[in-house]
């Protein structure tokens, strides 16, 4: 039967696909980890990580262990089930998110086409992870960080969509292959520039990076919604932070970068992951530069930025373009 | 058409902000691996004072007048000093300051008369107890020549 040989290949791809997230996840994690402590080394003019292997290529292992060994503190009258899910919540559909990001031509777990709409529908549990985490840890900055992180989230969600939907309007297609088979001569950063800016900025608000980093605010809400979370509850919290960022750098480069596609159609005989990987890395490392240059922007300029300057540039993105479209 | 305006400089001033990080990138380093390399201290650093040995007594010249003690305006020094016989001069037995109260204002190295004083380049000065910032110059001098 046909049908059973096609759910083999299917159950086959999908448990390797599982098994090569996990790994690549973790990796990914510790190389950026380390690669963050670096770049902040060096824009300070100083070292960064030195001590353990050789400049400190081990200093994220040490540190993953480190927080394996801390002891898992409950505070009291925290709703323990909430507290106890929210890390884990949070780790879900980073996990989901990979299913669908194209790493190559053939290197797609699931080429749904659903793909773009699946990503920002499951990234926004991680906004819920963080407000159930906020709220569960019985902790007046934990809550309040939360909130502040729902109302970011919330803000710099649109502007986020407007922009990718300019994109899908001009392929006409959610699926990623097509997204990416789409810009084999030309990327669309070159045709939607003003898209491209915004995606970045508002994929950079959705991590939680800074400048955009009100969840965590150190200096003003001690540590936000991961207050109270230690060991390796909170080594979660960190793990999806930078699979995040991992995600929407993904994202931004195959919908804006060309993905797997060489520049202008030449490929120089790289395979397409190297090219798709070069450019999501070169992505992360401009959004630590971002972090190490710009300080943290107030919350009522948060909002403003997003609902004033953002969301309306978007949206005339999104008319001009359907407007060419139907005229073209 | 402030509203533009604001985008396209604030914009801008953001390029300009990334600029700065980008080169401070590719600077070389200022810091060293601090235990295992030092860095040359300029001759200008303040650390607590020290007494200068003159090459040609091979020791310091300090006469125990006292000038520095008095003129100090934390207090922080005492010296004692004996006269070996009845007409020398007297030579310093014991020269303590107390540098934890020291405001490093430098007039007992100005108004040394004999110029026995100087600053040394002491910077690592951490200590277990308040009493690890009272030093003994003399037997400080006497420690670090055997």
């Amino acid at each position: 039967m046909e049908a059973t040989a096609t759910s083999g290949a299917f159950w086959l791809r999908l448990i390797v696909g599982l098994v090569i997230v996990l790994a690549f996840s973790q990796l990914n994690a510790l190389f950026l980890v380390w690669l963050e402590r670096k770049v902040a080394g060096h824009i300070q003019v100083r070292l960064g990580p030195m001590e353990v292997g050789p400049h400190g290529l081990l200093q994220t292992i040490v540190d993953g262990i480190k927080l394996v060994g801390k002891e898992l503190i409950t505070p009291s009258r925290a709703d323990r089930k909430l507290y106890a899910l929210a890390p884990v919540l949070v780790f879900m559909p980073v996990l989901v998110a990979f299913l669908v990001l194209p790493f190559g031509p053939n290197l797609i777990i699931r080429d749904m086409n659903v793909g773009l709409l699946l990503i920002f529908a499951f990234s926004t549990f991680s906004v819920l992870a963080i407000l159930v985490g906020g709220w569960a840890s019985n902790n007046k900055y934990a809550l309040l960080g939360a909130i502040r992180s729902v109302a970011q989230a919330v803000a710099y969600e649109i502007p986020l969509l407007l922009s990718v939907m300019s994109v899908v309007l001009m392929v006409n297609s959610f699926r990623f292959s097509e997204l990416v088979m789409a810009q084999q001569r030309i990327w669309f950063v070159f045709l939607q520039p003003v898209a491209a800016i915004i995606y970045f900025i508002c994929a950079t608000a959705e991590t939680n990076r800074a400048p955009f980093d009100i969840p965590e605010a150190e200096s003003e809400l001690v540590a936000g919604f991961h207050t109270e979370y230690s060991g390796m509850r909170f080594g979660l919290f960190f793990l999806a932070e930078y699979t995040n960022m991992f995600i929407v750098c993904a994202v931004a480069t195959s919908l804006f970068l060309g993905g797997w596609h060489g520049p202008f159609g030449f490929s120089f005989k790289i395979p397409g992951v190297v090219w798709f990987l070069a450019k999501t890395y070169v992505l992360l490392f401009v959004l630590m530069w971002f972090r190490w240059t710009f300080p943290r922007v107030r919350f009522d300029q948060l909002m403003n930025f997003s609902w004033k300057v953002l969301i309306p540039l978007s949206m005339l993105n999104l008319v001009i373009t359907a407007l060419v479209l139907k005229i073209v | 058409m402030g509203y533009w305006k604001d985008i396209v400089l604030g914009g801008w001033s953001l390029i300009e902000g990334m600029k700065v990080t980008g080169r401070a990138l590719f600077k070389p380093v200022v810091t060293v691996q601090y235990p295992r390399k030092r860095l040359e201290m300029s001759p200008a650093y303040r650390g607590h004072i020290e007494f200068k040995i003159f090459p040609e007594t091979g020791t310091h010249g300090c006469i125990a007048c006292g000038t520095c003690q008095r003129v100090c305006p934390s207090n922080v020094i005492k010296v004692q000093g004996v006269k070996a016989h009845a007409r020398s001069g007297k030579i310093a037995t014991h020269y303590v300051i107390d540098f934890t109260r020291c405001s490093l204002c430098g007039l007992c190295v100005e108004s040394c008369p004999t110029q026995t004083l100087k600053f040394s380049t002491e910077f690592e000065l951490a200590g277990d107890s308040r009493w690890d910032g009272v030093v003994d110059l003399v037997l400080r001098m006497e420690e670090s020549r055997s």
